[in-house]
C-alpha cells in the first residue's frame, strides 16, 4: 500500500467523533417540538433556527449524521461479512458452492440498485432497521466478486500450494493466506459502499420509505424543508450542505484508498523541450545516415535528476547496419527514444545533437520531426502485441501512415499497403489488409510493424529488440527480412538488442552501452573476436555458444542510476580492475581502426 | 455468431430467475399479502373479507400452481390487475415506461455531449488548469445526491428566478413547447451526476490510453496529434466508458425514482413508489419484473455494442 489519503481521513473521523459525540454535545432534543417559533430564524439558543415543528436545526443535523452513519456502517459491515464470505468460500471449495455464490450474486446484479431496495422495503416496511439489511443486500455484490477475485489470484500463488501440500486445513489456509491478502481491495469496497449507502439512505429517506419520522435524518429534513422552502430556504439549505459534505468527503477517501491500494502509473503530458543552444562547432560526419553526438538524457524522479545516458555519440552509415547492446537498463532503448523525440514525459535531453542526413532533430519544432518520423526515419518496436492498435484493420494502419507523408485517396494507399504486405512476405495480403491485428501472429504482426516502418521509403531504420518476443525461427526470418530490405534500400539500420548471436547475425558494427555509457566500438567481428573493454569481454564470456564453454555470468550488479561510481562505472565489477579506476572517469578514446574503447587499462597488459 | 446466441441464452435464463425470484420474494413475506392490504390503517380486517380477497387474489391456490399461472401470464405479457383500481398493469406500464426512458435519455444525451469532450480536454493538458478546475467540479457534482440536485433547482430555477414551472407534465404531442421546459429540469438534474461519471471514465480511459505503444506507434508513423487524439486514442477509450455509461443508464430504469418525485414527472418510477405505499402488489411485481427484464436486455446490447466496438471480442 502507497500513501494514504490522510486529508480525507482526518476529514472523515472528524465527522464520525461529532456524530458519535451528539448526546454529549450539550445540544436541544433534536425530537422536542416548539410549535409557537417554528420557522423561527437563527438565535442564540437555535444557532440554525428552528424547523417547521419548532425543532432545533443545529441538534437535527448533527443527529442526522449520527443515524445516516451508523446505518451506512452497519450496512457496509453486513454486506462485507456475507459479501466476502460468499467470495472466499465460493473461490475456495470451487464446484456447486462456487456456481451458487457467484450465479446468486448475478441474479441481484440484474435489479437495478434502487429497485432492489424497493422491493425490499415492499416486503419489510419501511423503518431504520429494514434499511440495514436492503442497503447492505444492494452491495453485497461488490464484496462477494473482490473476495472471489483475491482468492482466486491467491490460489495460484506458490505459499497457499505449499501450505496445501503441508497438509493445512481449508479454513486456516482461509484465514491465514487469503483474507490478509484482499484486506485493501475490501477495504476500498467498504469506503465505496458506506458512501452509496449514505446517498440511499438520504434518497429513501426523502421518499419517506428510510428512516421514520421524527427521527433525525437528513433526507428526511430535506424532504420536509422542501413544503416551507419559499419561506425558509436555509431550512432546506443546511442539510444539502451536511449530506453533500459527507458524501464529498467520504467519496474524497474511497479515491484516496484506491490509489493507495492500487497505484497505477498515468500518462504525463509535457511539451519535448527543445535544445536552444546550436551544437558546439560540430562538423557533420560525412556520408553518415545519422550522427549523434554526445547525447545526454535526464530524467526527473522523485529521488532528484538521473541521467540514463550519458555523452553517447555514434554514426550510422547507409547501407550498414549498427547494433546497440546491453542489458536492460544501459540505456539503449532511451537512445532511440531520444533521437526520435519519442521519450516519455518525464525525460528530457539536455545536451547533444543526432543529425540525420545534417539536420539536428534536437533542434527541430515538435511538427518538423513529425514530418521526419515515418518518412526519413522509421521504427519498429518490440511488441508487435501491443504497437499495433487492436481496433483498427491492418490496411488501414498501413495506408494511415502513407497517407500521414503523402496525401493520396484511399484506394491508391491501400494499394500501396497491398503491394508492402506482399514486400514483407505477408501470404494472402488481399486478406490480410482487412484482418484485425490479434488474428495475425506475432512474427506476422511485426512483419506489418516492418511494412508501416519502410512505407515512406526511410534512409534511417531504428529497430529496437524487434525480435525479442519472437521465438527463435521467426526470429531469423525476420533478422534476414531486415538485412533484405537494408541492402536492398540502402537502409541505415539502428538495432538495438540484448542478445549477442542477434548482434553477430546481423550488424556490421556494434557498440556496447553499460549503465548509460557506450563502452566499446567497433566492426563487430574484430570486437567479438578481440575484446578491449573488460565488460565486453565479460559479456562474450557469458553469452552461450554453440559446443563452447557453459557461459559464466558477470559478477556482481549494475549501478542503479541514482548511485553511479565516481571512476570507471564498470570498476564494481571489473575484473581489471586498479585503484586509478575508482578515482578517474575514462573517456572514450580510439583504439585502433574504427575502433572506441572507454577503459583506462585497455592497452595495458 | 455463437458468442452471440450464448449471450442471448444466459440473458433468457436470467429473466427466468429474476422473474422467480421476484414471485418468491412477493410470497415469502411476512403476513399475507390480503391482509396487510385490508389492515392498513391500523383495523384489524374481518376475517371473511380477507379470505374473500385471498380467493379472488388467488392465494389460496398452492404455491407451485400460482407460480404455474404466474409464468403462463408472464409469457403472455400478462401482469394482472393493480389492487388499487383493477385496470390492467400492462397498460399502465405502457403508458408510463416512455416518459422514464424519455428522461433518461435526455440525460445520457446530455451526460455524452458534456462528459467525453471535457473528459478528453482534462486528460489531454493533465495537471493543468483546466484539469483541475473541471477534476473538482466534477467531484462536487457527484457528491451532490439526485434529490438534492432537484430540490435546488426546484427551489432556485422555479421558485425564486421563475425561469420554468416547479414540476409536472404536458404530452409532447398538445404541447411540445412546455413538454421541453418541464423535461429540463429533471433531465438536467439526472444529467449532471452522469456528466460526471462520464467525465471521470473518458479522463481516466484517456490517460490510461495515451500509455499505450500503438499510441506510440501512431507517433512514430508522423501521424498529427490531432488525428492520433481522435482514431487512436478517443476511439479506444470510448469503449469503456459507453460500457458504464451503458450500465449507468442501466441504474437509472429504477433511479429515476427521487427526480420523478422531486419534479412530478409521471414516469415509471413514479408509479412504483406509489405503488409500494399502497402495497399494490401486482403492481410492484409487474414493475419490478420490467424494469428488471429491461435491465438485463441491455447489459446484452452493451455487450453486443463492446463487440462491435472492439473486434477482439467477437469469436
Ligand atoms: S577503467 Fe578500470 S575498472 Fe573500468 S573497465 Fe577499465 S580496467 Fe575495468
Amino acid at each position: 500500500m502507497r500513501r494514504l489519503p490522510w486529508t480525507p481521513i482526518a476529514a472523515f473521523a472528524l465527522i464520525v467523533v461529532i456524530a458519535l459525540l451528539a448526546p454529549w454535545l450539550g445540544l436541544a432534543n433534536p425530537v422536542s417540538m416548539d410549535v409557537p417559533h417554528r420557522l423561527a430564524g437563527p438565535s442564540a439558543a437555535h444557532w440554525l433556527g428552528q424547523d417547521e415543528f419548532g425543532r432545533d436545526v443545529f441538534a437535527r443535523l448533527i443527529w442526522g449524521a449520527r443515524v445516516s452513519l451508523s446505518v451506512a456502517v452497519a450496512a457496509a459491515a453486513l454486506a462485507c461479512v456475507v459479501g466476502t464470505t460468499l467470495g472466499v468460500v465460493g473461490g475456495f471449495l470451487r464446484g456447486i458452492a462456487e456456481i451458487l455464490a457467484l450465479r446468486s450474486i448475478d441474479v441481484l446484479l440484474c435489479f437495478p440498485p434502487l429497485l432492489l431496495a424497493l422491493l425490499v422495503v415492499t416486503l419489510l416496511g419501511p423503518g431504520a432497521t429494514t434499511l440495514i439489511p436492503v442497503l447492505a443486500l444492494v452491495y453485497l455484490p461488490g464484496f462477494t466478486r473482490v473476495a472471489y477475485a483475491g482468492v482466486l489470484t491467491a490460489r495460484s500463488q506458490d505459499y497457499v500450494e505449499a501450505m496445501r501440500v503441508l497438509g493445512a486445513g481449508k479454513s486456516r489456509i482461509m484465514l491465514r493466506t487469503i483474507l490478509p491478502n484482499i484486506g485493501g481491495p475490501l477495504l476500498v469496497q467498504f469506503s465505496l459502499a458506506m458512501a452509496a449507502a449514505v446517498v440511499l439512505e438520504s434518497g429513501l429517506s426523502f421518499l419517506g420509505l428510510g428512516v421514520v419520522p421524527p427521527a433525525p435524518s437528513w433526507g428526511l429534513m430535506i424532504g420536509a424543508a422542501r413544503a416551507t422552502m419559499t419561506q425558509a430556504p436555509l431550512l432546506l439549505l443546511w442539510p444539502c450542505l451536511a449530506l453533500t459534505a459527507t458524501i464529498l468527503v467520504m467519496n474524497a477517501l474511497c479515491d484516496g484508498l484506491r490509489d493507495a491500494v492500487d497505484p497505477h502509473p498515468a500518462y504525463r503530458p509535457t511539451a519535448r523541450r527543445l535544445l536552444d543552444a546550436l551544437a558546439p562547432g560540430l562538423l557533420p560526419t560525412p556520408r553518415a545516415v545519422l550522427d549523434l553526438r554526445g547525447l545526454t538524457v535526464e530524467i526527473d524522479t522523485p529521488h532528484g535528476p538521473i541521467h540514463p545516458v550519458r555523452d553517447v555519440s555514434l554514426q550510422v552509415f547507409p547501407g550498414e547496419t549498427l547494433a546497440i547492446v546491453g542489458e536492460s537498463g544501459s540505456g539503449k532503448s532511451v537512445t532511440s527514444l531520444a533521437i526520435t523525440g519519442l521519450l516519455p514525459g518525464a525525460a528530457r535531453v539536455i545536451s547533444g545533437a543526432a543529425c540525420l542526413d545534417g539536420t539536428d532533430l534536437l533542434r527541430l519544432s515538435e511538427d518538423r520531426l513529425r514530418n521526419l518520423r515515418g518518412a526519413a526515419m522509421a521504427m519498429v518496436f518490440q511488441d508487435p502485441g501491443s504497437s499495433l492498435n487492436p481496433v483498427h484493420r491492418i490496411g488501414d494502419q498501413i495506408a494511415e501512415a502513407i497517407i500521414a507523408h503523402r496525401p493520396m485517396p484511399r484506394a491508391q494507399a491501400t494499394s500501396a499497403a497491398l503491394a508492402l504486405l506482399q514486400r514483407v512476405g505477408i501470404p494472402d495480403p488481399a486478406r490480410r489488409l482487412r484482418a484485425f491485428p490479434h488474428e495475425l501472429s506475432g512474427g506476422m504482426r511485426q512483419r506489418v510493424m516492418i511494412a508501416i516502418a519502410i512505407a515512406n521509403g526511410p534512409r534511417l531504420l531504428i529497430a529496437d529488440e524487434p525480435t525479442t518476443a519472437l521465438d527463435v525461427t521467426i526470429q531469423a526470418q525476420v533478422l534476414d527480412l531486415l538485412a533484405d530490405l537494408k541492402r536492398e534500400r540502402g537502409l541505415a539500420l539502428l538495432f538495438i538488442t540484448h542478445s549477442l548471436p542477434v548482434v553477430a547475425e546481423i550488424a556490421d558494427r556494434v557498440a556496447v552501452m553499460y549503465a548509460g555509457e557506450i563502452v566499446e566500438t567497433g566492426p563487430t567481428a574484430e570486437v567479438f573476436l578481440n575484446p578491449r573493454h573488460p565488460y565486453t569481454a565479460a559479456l562474450l564470456r557469458s553469452a552461450p555458444v554453440e559446443d563452447g564453454p557453459a557461459p559464466e555470468g558477470i559478477a556482481g550488479v549494475v549501478p542503479p542510476p541514482t548511485a553511479l561510481p565516481p571512476g570507471c562505472i564498470f570498476a564494481p565489477r571489473c575484473d581489471r580492475a586498479a585503484p586509478v579506476c575508482t578515482t578517474t572517469h575514462p573517456a572514450l578514446e580510439a583504439a585502433g581502426e574504427g575502433r572506441a574503447v572507454r577503459c583506462i587499462r585497455w592497452n595495458q597488459p | 455468431m455463437t458468442w452471440l446466441l450464448r449471450r442471448l441464452g444466459i440473458s433468457l435464463v436470467l429473466i427466468w430467475v429474476v422473474a422467480t425470484v421476484v414471485f418468491l420474494a412477493i410470497h415469502m413475506v411476512p403476513g399475507d399479502p390480503a391482509e396487510l392490504l385490508l389492515s392498513q390503517g391500523g383495523t384489524t380486517p374481518d376475517a371473511g373479507v380477507v379470505e374473500e380477497l385471498r380467493e379472488q387474489l388467488g392465494l389460496t391456490k398452492p404455491l407451485h400452481v400460482q407460480y404455474g399461472l404466474h409464468m403462463w401470464r408472464l409469457l403472455h405479457f400478462d401482469l394482472g390487475q393493480s389492487m388499487q383500481d383493477d385496470s390492467p398493469v400492462v397498460a399502465e406500464i405502457a403508458r408510463r415506461l416512455p416518459r422514464t426512458l424519455e428522461l433518461i435519455l435526455a440525460a445520457g444525451i446530455m451526460a455524452v455531449l458534456i462528459g467525453i469532450p471535457t473528459g478528453t480536454a482534462a486528460a489531454m493538458r493533465r495537471g493543468g488548469a483546466f484539469d483541475r478546475i473541471s477534476s473538482a467540479i466534477a467531484s462536487l457534482a457527484l457528491a451532490v445526491p439526485v434529490f438534492v440536485v432537484g430540490t435546488l433547482m426546484v427551489m432556485v430555477f422555479a421558485q425564486m428566478l421563475r425561469f420554468v414551472p416547479a414540476g409536472g407534465f404536458t404530452p409532447f404531442t398538445r404541447d411540445p413547447a412546455q413538454h421541453l421546459a418541464l423535461l429540463a429540469m429533471p433531465a438536467g438534474a439526472i444529467g449532471i451526476g452522469l456528466s460526471a461519471v462520464v467525465f471521470r471514465m473518458t479522463r481516466a480511459a484517456v490517460l490510461d490510453v495515451m500509455l499505450r505503444d500503438y499510441v506510440r506507434t501512431a507517433r512514430a508513423k508522423g501521424v498529427t496529434p490531432n488525428r492520433i487524439l481522435v482514431r487512436h486514442v478517443v476511439r479506444t477509450a470510448l469503449m469503456p466508458v459507453v460500457t458504464i455509461l451503458a450500465l449507468q443508464l442501466g441504474t437509472l430504469l429504477g433511479g429515476t425514482v427521487l427526480v420523478e418525485f422531486v419534479f412530478n414527472w409521471p414516469g415509471l418510477s413514479g408509479l412504483l413508489v406509489s405503488a409500494v405505499n399502497a402495497r399494490d402488489y401486482p403492481l410492484v411485481v409487474g414493475i419490478i419484473t420490467v424494469i428488471s427484464v429491461l435491465f438485463v436486455g441491455l447489459n446484452l446490447a452493451v455487450d453486443v455494442l463492446y463487440g462491435l466496438l472492439d473486434p477482439r471480442v467477437r469469436r
